[in-house]
């Protein structure tokens, strides 16, 4: 069991514990928290998690978590851990079973104002429009080759198809296909489960969300990312549906094996993993990579129907809505990205589980217009509260291998949050905030604003550390879940 | 059927610890328990019969795959199964089947049964598992 005491203070938000607390330590785990969020943290395993990623091979100089740490399986949801390409591994379970779960941001010509009337007719029809919930299939049937191409070709493709626009590509991470990705990594098993699921939300914590922009603190990046004090915006979250759990599944299952070929001891099964470099290695990032481009395209497919709603219920009214995209962020996912360890450039193997990406101004990775300005970072709060836009650092790159936090971490298990308040209590408490909430009881007790962390304490923490600095401050008017 | 289960608190995720007398109880129990959460079994009709054929390295890898077979089941042809017969079980394989139907309503996803935490330890009176599942 980890203490406080075992723990030294590095910087105003920053905690270290050395890697001589545990004898199989490779690198320290450092923890990016508040002194409440650090005891919230030691309250569940997820600081022992932490130091169990700590003992993979081949991680780099630390592993992280960022203030919206929880526990979770095998690494903990917020973990971050960096391996070297020639020596490290890669680890689905430092992935997850929802690979690419991620979240977007888009933005539109009115005031929120203008649709504060009309916000319960339009959350009526974007879920019963919007595929969600358990066992909801969606409206687009793959057919084999259409799946590859899919997995394979993600956003650009189904641009292609009619579901979106050419700029729609520009501003998704990684344009909405990652490299490397190819569909016979991918098993029929896990292509059958998502053959007719892609352009569904799914259930648990994924939502779509009607919201208003109600503060700005830095203009300038705002005026980049589109966004205005006032304005109403709209955030999906979902990921790669039952595609992705599979895929997850199929290589945690598979690489049990592979541990013990390569002579790899791990503290948690769940962080099985296999050399980088290993043709089981390749074999995962390759299928990760297709249910990562199935996310994107997902999420595609999401915001094609909700833009389809938007038009059809405000249009008529209030002219065009103007509904664009400002990014798309995936928040569980390894990416091979560059980075300056001891003064050399070199190629890092980064696991982002229940974190995000935070690329500083001057990549060249962004779009041509965020260059200047910094990658958005999209990080929503519980249904209740408020969701941020951030811009990435050029310090997160040496801090935290340009990683952040993704939003407000649970406090409370579902069994819990579900005893303490039924969901009809949950609408109707939020209801009379002014949120129109349209969802399953049991999903709404189970994701109610209590579950969850404070957002605005979680993110003043990443953006006083310099990990992402505040953008905008959104609040929801209405919020659907699956 | 002697077993039964309990949910363990988990911040984020579902943990079920199962009670059985045997390891075919065991199986069986545990994937009463999954369907549990996941639907409302009441008022299933069996009118669906599956034929599921594993092998795995040990018992613990042989029962989340599993539970992980039944999920992939559930997810693709839309059934919860209520019946579990095994013609064989052991250790490393298992060839069983697997009876259910269409559930009145189904409460939630569930992602995946994981490695995490996952053991199947002998007790004074049978044998007790621990799963943890993605939701």
């Amino acid at each position: 069991m980890v203490n406080k005491k075992d723990m030294q203070r590095v910087e105003e938000f920053l905690w270290e514990i050395p890697k001589s607390f545990r004898s199989d330590m490779r690198v320290p785990a450092r923890i990016y928290a508040d002194d409440a969020l650090l005891e919230a943290a030691l309250q569940d395993r997820s600081v022992e998690q932490l130091i169990n990623t700590a003992c993979l091979p081949g991680v780099v100089k630390y592993v992280l978590a960022m203030p919206d740490i929880h526990q979770g399986y095998g690494p903990p949801i917020g973990g971050v851990a960096a391996m070297g390409v020639k020596d490290g591994v890669i680890s689905p379970g430092a992935v997850g079973y929802d690979i690419n779960c991620g979240v977007r941001l888009l933005r539109s010509n009115l005031e929120a104002a203008q649709i504060k009337p009309l916000i319960d007719e339009l959350m009526d029809t974007l879920y019963n429009t919007v595929p969600s919930g358990v066992g909801r299939g969606g409206d687009v049937h793959l057919s084999g080759r259409d799946m590859d191409k899919v997995l394979e070709e993600g956003v650009p493709w189904l641009v292609s198809r009619g579901y979106g626009r050419t700029e729609d590509v520009t501003y998704c991470e990684e344009r909405g296909a990652l490299a490397g990705a190819r569909a016979s990594a991918v098993s029929s098993k896990a292509k059958k489960r998502g053959s007719d699921q892609l352009g569904t939300l799914g259930a648990g914590n994924h939502f779509v969300e009607v919201g208003e922009v109600v503060e700005v603190f830095d203009e300038n990046a705002a005026q980049q990312f589109g966004v205005f004090v006032g304005q109403a915006v709209v955030w999906i979250h979902s990921g790669s549906r039952g595609l992705g759990h599979q895929v997850c599944t199929d290589y945690v299952g598979a690489l049990q094996r592979a541990v013990s070929k390569y002579g790899i001891r791990l503290a948690d099964r769940e962080l099985v993993c296999a050399p980088v470099n290993s043709p089981e290695g390749q074999e995962y990032m390759a299928a990760m990579a297709c249910a990562a481009n199935y996310a994107w395209a997902n999420r595609q497919l999401l915001m094609h129907r909700a833009r389809e709603v938007l038009e059809q219920v405000l249009a008529p009214r209030f002219g065009n809505v103007g509904l664009r995209l400002v990014y798309d962020i995936a928040h569980n996912i390894a990416k091979t990205e560059e980075f300056t360890i001891d003064g050399s450039r070199v190629k890092l193997v980064v696991h982002r589980k229940g974190a995000t990406r935070s690329f500083g101004p001057g990549n060249r990775a962004l779009p041509a217009d965020y260059i200047e300005v910094g990658q958005p970072v999209l990080v929503p709060g519980d249904m209740g509260t408020a969701s941020y836009l951030l811009a990435g650092t050029t310090g997160a790159a040496e801090k935290s291998f340009s990683s952040t936090c993704h939003g407000a971490g649970r406090v409370m298990s579902r069994g819990a949050a579900t005893r303490k308040m039924h969901g009809r209590e949950v609408q109707q408490q939020l209801q009379a905030q002014g949120i129109a909430v349209r969802g399953p009881w049991k999903g709404l007790a189970e994701e109610a604003p209590h579950a969850y962390k404070d957002i605005d304490r979680v993110v003043n923490v990443v953006h006083k550390a310099g990990l992402a600095r505040k953008v905008a401050r959104m609040v929801p008017l209405g919020v659907m879940k699956g | 059927m002697t077993g039964r289960f309990e949910q363990v608190e988990h911040t984020a995720d579902l943990a079920l610890r199962v009670f059985a007398e045997s390891l075919d109880e065991l199986f069986a129990t545990a994937a009463s328990a999954m369907f549990s959460q996941l639907a409302d079994l009441t008022r299933v009709v069996a009118t669906s019969q599956v034929q599921v054929v594993l092998e795995a390295p040990g018992a613990e890898s042989l029962l989340v795959d599993w539970l992980n077979e039944l999920l992939y089941l559930h997810e693709t042809r839309g059934e919860v199964y209520t019946e579990f017969t095994f013609d064989e079980l052991s250790r490393r394989r298992l060839r069983a089947t697997v009876c259910g139907g269409k559930a009145a309503q189904t409460y939630t996803i569930i992602k995946a049964a994981t490695y995490h935490d996952l053991s199947i330890r002998e007790a004074h009176d049978g044998l007790v598992a621990t799963i943890v599942f993605d939701v």
